[in-house]
């Protein structure tokens, strides 16, 4: 049961997605429009599919031997599941931000310079410097980091672990970030922080963040889908699920007599 | 047999003393408020049993050195005894026959004078053997009992045997590191007395060695141990390991990151089969197969006078030997990078290979390079395939065809030489033995210091 919203341009489009692990169903015929220049966040009770779908997006499932996925996921009409996908390039251009931040242990420079050197973004070091620069000052790291980037990436506090990692997800140049729960091993200042850069970050990229605090995705985002048990129960715009849910079972969850 | 009597003995009273000790606890327990006592009735049981086992045990062990020497003295002040030698082979062969016959152990005397002191003998012996026991039991009861009457309610006998516990394992680790300082200074010991022959400076530094144990004249240019240590480093350290690291490296890498489980199921085993070889089968196939391939191969390629023991085999071989090290750490260390690594590689869009090459390997580099290192000091320990297929002759050379020698094939010949056991020729093989063994103990402390470093990388 998916309710479409009034959406702007499509950038994901996933139709009748089910992913297994082995003989274990995660997802059931999901089909949902992620938008461009929109935060979308995905909801619901753990263990409901919302990482699993996710992982979906940009193949990461392929790393797990047992998962296997059936359906049909299009980025900009392409699909990304055919036999002749470029699964290196698809996943430069769908970037990743995991629950736990998870630099490199290399200097915080290589940390951001890793991605552009393996895909050849940079031709010189001065244009390397560059992106390095570029990548930490959106993610709002630059003014505390530049004076020691030769330091390592995991000397720094868990928050700016986390915001290392967005940069060096920015640094691709991607075309959508997805974040896998990117605030749940983060205090709540270092929280606030990174949902006020997701909020920056929207402009430029289309972003789909898994959270499981309600607040947060109430905070940051504009499109709201609720997973349970595999399948989608409503997606809507945030306003609309949090105060006005079409299902009884996103309207119990929202207000946290179930989940 | 009399000592398995007295230990048979002694377990016999520590399960008397467990059991009665436990049903004391049980009644303990049982007329407590809310059957609680300060321990389980089992760790009374234990107190006991140990406070009986492990005194009865020491004391067997004394037992067992003191009591032939009372038995001795007291067959030599029986007037049996009066005729015997005063000393020499005939009085031993006369005691060690009577003793023989009064333990049952030989059916009659040899020489017939011995055979008077059978009696005494067998009469003493039967006497300690009395006296053992009960002392054994007398041991026993007194310290059973000691421990029995501390038993109460409130009796702490779970931190007792705890600590009896540690103490068993104190003494377990203690026995390894008590036997390396005893090798150390088993070494130390016979390399002074080298040092006192032969200048500890013509012995390091010296680049001539050809020790001759028939000449009785300590000449150290003949003892310049360069060569060998040489001989060592270059066959275990540059040749073997030139084979061992990268196959080591990228065995490792397959089975960890592209094999699938049932495929390393099956070869991860197969490959530890080699470090189960012994290193005398690695010797043949290294001078049988290895050394005469490579001087043919040589030949054909115009070297002239190419040497059927060679370097290069030894350390060939020595190399495949020492994949499973290499291999097996470098695999640990990959596998403990943690996933996250290696999904925000790939979620950036790089290959597998280049996550390997630019992410995996990099973070696992210490503990590679440990493995690397507990490589190579085993493979200057290596000594077979050395002996069978690198040759004897000490060449300080940088030609991997040439004959060489390492250390441990010269402990081997010195050791086994003709030179008489004082003589500077058969001592050098403790001072090669124990140059060696510092260079290896340096290797391993840097290799744990290399670990160490790795498993605070991911706190």
């Amino acid at each position: 049961m998916v309710t479409e919203p009034t959406s702007p341009t499509v950038k994901i489009r996933a139709r009748d997605v089910s992913v297994y692990y082995g003989d274990k169903q995660a997802i059931d015929n999901v089909s949902i429009d992620v938008p461009i220049e929109l935060v979308t966040a995905f909801i619901g009770p753990s263990g409901c599919g919302k990482s699993t779908f996710l992982r979906a997006l940009n193949r990461m499932n392929d790393t797990i031997p047992s998962a296997r996925v059936e359906g049909m996921i299009e980025l900009d009409g392409e699909d990304i599941y055919r036999s002749k996908m470029d699964v290196v390039q698809l996943r430069a251009r769908v970037g990743m931000v995991f629950q736990k931040p998870n630099p490199f242990p290399k200097s915080i420079y290589e940390n951001i310079a890793y991605g552009p050197r393996i895909h050849g973004l940079a031709e010189n070091k001065a244009d390397l410097d560059a992106v390095v620069e570029k990548s930490l000052r959106r993610a709002g790291l630059w003014d505390e980091v530049k004076d020691r980037l030769a330091d390592s990436g995991t000397a720094l506090s868990g928050g700016q672990q986390q915001r290392l990692c967005i940069a060096r997800a920015i640094a691709v140049q991607p075309e959508v970030i997805l974040m896998d729960e990117p605030c749940s091993a983060l205090d709540p200042i270092a929280t606030a922080r990174i949902e006020e850069l997701i909020d920056e970050l929207r402009t430029r990229y289309a972003i789909v963040i898994v959270t499981h605090s309600m607040q947060q995705a109430a905070r940051v985002s504009q499109r709201t889908a609720f997973f349970h048990l595999g399948k989608i129960v409503e997606y809507g715009e945030t306003p609309q699920i949090f105060t006005n849910p079409r299902e009884e079972r996103t309207k119990d969850y929202i207000t946290g007599r179930y989940g | 047999m009399s000592s398995a009597t007295l230990l048979l003995l002694a377990l016999g009273l520590a399960l008397a003393g467990w059991l009665s000790a436990r049903a004391r606890a049980w009644s303990f327990k049982r007329a407590a408020p809310g059957g609680r006592i300060a321990a389980l009735p089992t760790y009374h049981g234990w107190y006991v049993a140990l406070w009986i086992a492990v005194p009865v045990l020491l004391f067997v062990v004394a037992w067992n050195t003191i009591a032939p020497q009372l038995t001795l003295q007291s067959v030599l002040a029986s007037p049996a005894a009066a005729d015997l030698p005063p000393f020499g082979m005939k009085r031993d062969m006369m005691l060690g026959e009577a003793r023989a016959v009064a333990l049952g152990a030989a059916r009659g005397v040899f020489t017939p004078e011995a055979a008077g002191l059978v009696e005494p003998f067998r009469e003493a012996i039967g006497r300690y053997r009395l006296i053992g026991i009960l002392v054994t039991l007398a041991m026993a009861l007194l310290s059973g009992a000691w421990a029995f009457l501390r038993l109460k309610p409130d009796f702490a006998a779970r931190t007792r045997v705890e600590r009896a516990v540690m103490a068993g394992l104190l003494l377990a680790s203690l026995a390894a590191i008590l036997t390396t300082l005893g090798i150390f200074f088993s070494l130390v010991f016979e390399t002074v007395r080298f040092f006192g022959m032969i200048n500890p400076v013509d012995f390091l530094f010296g680049t001539h060695w050809a020790p001759d144990p028939m000449s009785d004249a300590a000449d150290p240019s003949r003892y310049g141990s360069i060569p060998l240590f040489w001989g060592t480093i270059y066959i275990g350290a540059v040749i073997a390991m030139i084979v061992a690291i990268p196959l080591g490296l990228m065995s490792a890498i397959y089975l960890t990151q592209y094999a699938g489980p049932r495929w390393r199921k099956w070869l991860k085993p197969a490959l530890e089969i080699l470090a189960g070889v012994p290193t005398v089968v690695y010797g043949y196939f290294a001078a049988l197969t290895v050394a005469p391939a490579i001087r043919d191969a040589a030949a054909a390629l115009g070297i002239a006078n190419a040497s059927s023991e060679s370097a290069l085999a030894a350390g060939l071989v020595m190399g495949v030997m020492i994949i499973p090290f290499v291999s097996s750490m470098a695999d640990d260390s990959i596998a403990a990078v943690p996933q996250a690594m290696r999904d925000g590689s790939l979620a950036m869009g790089a290959t597998t290979n280049e996550t390997i090459r630019k992410v995996l390997v990099p973070a696992a580099l210490p503990g590679i390079v440990a493995g690397v290192m507990l490589a190579i000091s085993r493979a200057i320990g290596e000594t077979m395939i050395v002996v069978m297929a690198a040759g004897a002759t000490a060449n300080l050379t940088a030609n991997p065809l040439k004959t060489m020698t390492t250390v441990t094939y010269q402990i081997v010949a010195m050791l086994t030489g003709e030179g008489s056991f004082d003589h500077p020729a058969t001592l050098s093989a403790f001072a090669l033995g124990f140059v060696l063994f510092l260079i290896t103990l340096g290797l391993n402390i840097v290799a744990l210091r290399v670990v160490k470093r790795f498993r605070e990388a991911y706190e």
